[in-house]
């Protein structure tokens, strides 16, 4: 195990400064400067970005990943716009009250965004989700289910690259998810993938109504809202996922955010094994034997926070990502999915994972597609790229708003 | 010219050897270094640190088919214990009570499940511990091996082939009897049939000694419950839908016993591998379950 020395870490206080400039010399894309600059929220982002790796996502082609649907989804309600012009400040602020900011960002929606609703979807963006910048990361390979020898820059797996991508601060809560579920979503089957189509009927709470397995009368349970929603399979979070015009992370994704590496020219990738650092410490995570032995709220133990600002990576609960998982093996033995399964890939532990070797940000385990676990909830990513492609239609809209926001940020 | 010289004779050794020391679980006697009984197997360590102590041991078997997870519910009951800072605690008497939970850790840390117990009782693990609660006054000492299942089945159905289990089911004080969930669900009557040929063997024992195990405390446990969760939501429902047989039994023959649902790995896939065959992978470790039955098992016994 490789230890990484605090000084190898970028100086948070450094970082803004950085930022700025790049958004002077315009390297930075000018809203993403403009989010930067505009409020409190967006100051806790920028103290933790990487600027270089920042300027090569806003430089880089948008090759992330894309969500189809979503675009679809958004050109729907851009025409719901369109159509309802008088009601379209009240369209607007439902779906900002809803947690649907990220759709309105979308290239088919911003234009019929006023400056003001353009700075609080923007506001909405820089409180609810992290930048992570473009990079390398390393996966731990899953060929022996160990974590020991899967040192990042030991394994033999080269680094993949990663776009830059914003990531959900918190798990996605009972209470958002509770919008997506008195809003229609179990019944919008646009946002569903057509192959889950015929279980989606299947997919109810405790007494029947649409909604996550232990939610009761289409409600989730009495005090709960802040803490993560459970009991809701891999499509129904890729279904909510695109409501509020995101995706789920690729598991690139997800461990680059976790483990935020650091690549110097001439020694491997350094990549954090906690979000905190390399040591296991249970006061910063909800796990066994650490927490309340059920989910706690999304906000709880700060002290588990990554270094880009994301909250309780690991512990709580398990996160899907989109991908499946990957069971690979060095003797080319074979694993058998259970009949009729497709396993996707879950990260990050949950507050009844036991072993500290699996709650580490490299750990992958997996779960078939339409298991509805106690333990099992997500956070939803959107592709920088995705943003980057309605710069240049934005750009007239955001100016008000970014030099009013520059303004207050000078004085 | 001689001269007589007096050696010492050490008789306190000869003596030692021929003070016979009584195996705890079969009470056969042994000579003093004797590292398991002569008789039955069990090790005689037990024996020796049972004589430390005013009371007897409390003696707990755990039982099953083979691939049951019989091991792995040990081991994790007695880490779990010997971590947790709840109510129930346990402290091992002795290295050897360590090795079960040591191995059995190990093994699902390299998402695999620990092999199977061999057959010869000489080499199955035995865990010697103290059990503190607040609930009772003194801690408790506890007794359980590690009984491997084709073991368990032979002598079910051949009784007297093992000694020692024999003798200890005969000594022991509560049982955890664990049924495989899974095969249950998938429509399998294995397990029934083998629960209740359990029950069935452990009730003659019973009238043997005249002791009778219709009052002594059962736990019936469905492990591998993370694989069918229903077991989880009402383990008495689902064996009497699944498993009528044994739950009839229960109902008539066993006054003390209540059922419960156990699972370890959150999920398993299955891998194949070249020349042993197939093998379940636990993709993850969250314990469910675990505690409850042995906790209800010891305050059944204890009172």
């Amino acid at each position: 195990m490789h230890s990484v020395e605090p000084q190898f870490w970028m100086s948070a206080d450094a970082i803004p400064l950085a930022m700025v400039l790049g958004t002077v010399l315009g390297k930075v894309p000018g809203w993403v400067g403009g989010l930067l600059n505009s409020n409190s929220a967006a100051a806790e982002v920028s103290p933790k970005q990487d600027p270089a790796t920042v300027m090569e996502s806003a430089d880089a082609q948008p090759e992330g990943p894309t969500d189809e649907p979503t675009a679809e989804l958004a050109e729907a309600e851009a025409a719901e716009l369109a159509e309802s012009s008088g009601n379209a400040m009240s369209l607007v602020d439902e779906m900002l009250s809803r947690g649907r900011y990220a759709l309105l960002l979308r290239p088919q929606l911003i234009t019929n965004l006023s400056p003001d609703q353009l700075a609080r979807a923007r506001s909405s963006l820089s409180e609810g989700m992290c930048l992570v910048p473009a990079g390398e990361v390393a996966l731990r390979r899953v060929a022996t289910f160990t974590d020991e020898v899967e040192e990042p820059g030991l394994s033999d797996e080269a680094p993949m690259w990663v776009d830059g991508y914003y990531l959900d601060r918190f798990q996605v809560t009972n209470a958002q998810y509770s919008q997506f579920v008195r809003h229609g979503g179990y019944e919008q089957m646009a946002i569903w993938d057509p192959e889950v189509l015929p279980a989606v009927l299947d997919f109810v709470d405790q007494t029947g109504h649409p909604g996550p397995r232990f939610w009761r009368d289409g409600r989730f349970p009495r005090g709960a809202d802040h803490h993560p929603v459970v009991g809701v399979c891999w499509y129904e979070a890729a279904a909510y996922a695109r409501w509020v015009g995101k995706r789920l992370p690729t598991d690139a994704e997800w461990v680059k955010a976790a483990s935020w590496p650091v690549a110097i020219v001439g020694h491997p990738l350094m990549q954090r094994r906690y979000p905190w650092g390399e040591a296991v410490d249970r006061t910063r995570a909800n796990l066994w034997g650490s927490g309340p032995e059920t989910t706690a709220p999304v906000d709880s133990f700060p002290g588990g926070v990554s270094v880009g600002g994301v909250q309780q990576m690991i512990g709580n609960v398990w996160e899907w990502t989109v991908d499946p998982l990957a069971i690979d093996d060095d003797e080319d033995n074979e694993y058998e999915q259970p009949p009729c399964q497709e396993l996707k890939s879950l990260r990050g532990g949950a507050y009844d994972t036991y072993l500290d070797c699996q709650a580490t940000n490299h750990f992958q385990s997996g779960d078939n597609a339409l298991a509805r676990k106690h333990n099992v909830g997500f956070r939803c990513a959107i592709s920088l790229c995705d943003f980057e492609m309605f710069e240049g239609c934005g750009e007239a809209a955001a100016t008000d708003s970014d030099q009013e926001a520059n303004e207050e940020a000078e004085s | 010219m001689n001269r007589g010289v007096a050696v010492e004779l050490d008789s306190y050794r000869l003596a030692n050897y021929a003070a016979q020391i009584p195996c705890l679980i079969c009470d056969r006697g042994n000579t003093l270094d004797a590292e398991v009984c002569r008789n039955c197997y069990a090790p005689m360590v037990l024996a020796h640190q049972a004589q430390s102590r005013q009371a007897a041991p409390l003696m707990i078997a755990t039982l099953g088919p083979s691939a049951v997870g019989k091991t792995v519910y040990l081991g994790m009951l007695l880490d779990m214990l010997s971590r947790q800072p709840k109510e129930l605690q346990m402290s091992a008497r002795g290295g050897f009570s360590v090795t079960l939970q040591q191995n059995t850790l190990a093994a699902l840390a390299r998402c695999e499940f620990p092999s199977k117990t061999p057959s010869e009782p000489d080499r199955w693990n035995w865990v010697h511990c103290q059990l503190r609660s607040p609930r009772h006054r003194q801690p408790v000492e506890l007794v359980m091996p590690d009984i491997a299942g084709e073991a368990l089945f032979e002598e079910v159905d051949h009784p007297r082939s093992y000694q020692l289990i024999q003798a200890f089911l005969e000594r022991c004080h509560g049982v955890m009897i664990l049924i495989d969930g899974t095969k249950l669900q998938s429509g399998s009557l294995d397990e029934d049939y083998f629960a209740m040929k359990l029950l069935s063997h452990l009730s003659e024992l019973g009238e043997e000694k005249n002791s009778s195990w219709g009052s002594r405390p059962m736990a019936l446990i469905f492990s591998k419950a993370d694989q069918c969760e229903m077991c989880f939501e009402d383990p008495a429902g689902y064996a009497k839908r699944h498993a009528p047989g044994l739950w009839r039994v229960c109902q008539q023959r066993y006054r003390k016993h209540r059922f419960f649902a156990s699972g370890v790995a959150g999920a398993c896939v299955t891998r194949h591998v070249q020349g042993e065959g197939t093998k379940s992978v636990p993709l993850r470790i969250e314990p469910r379950g675990i505690i409850e039955p042995f906790e209800w098992l010891v305050e059944n016994v204890v009172g």
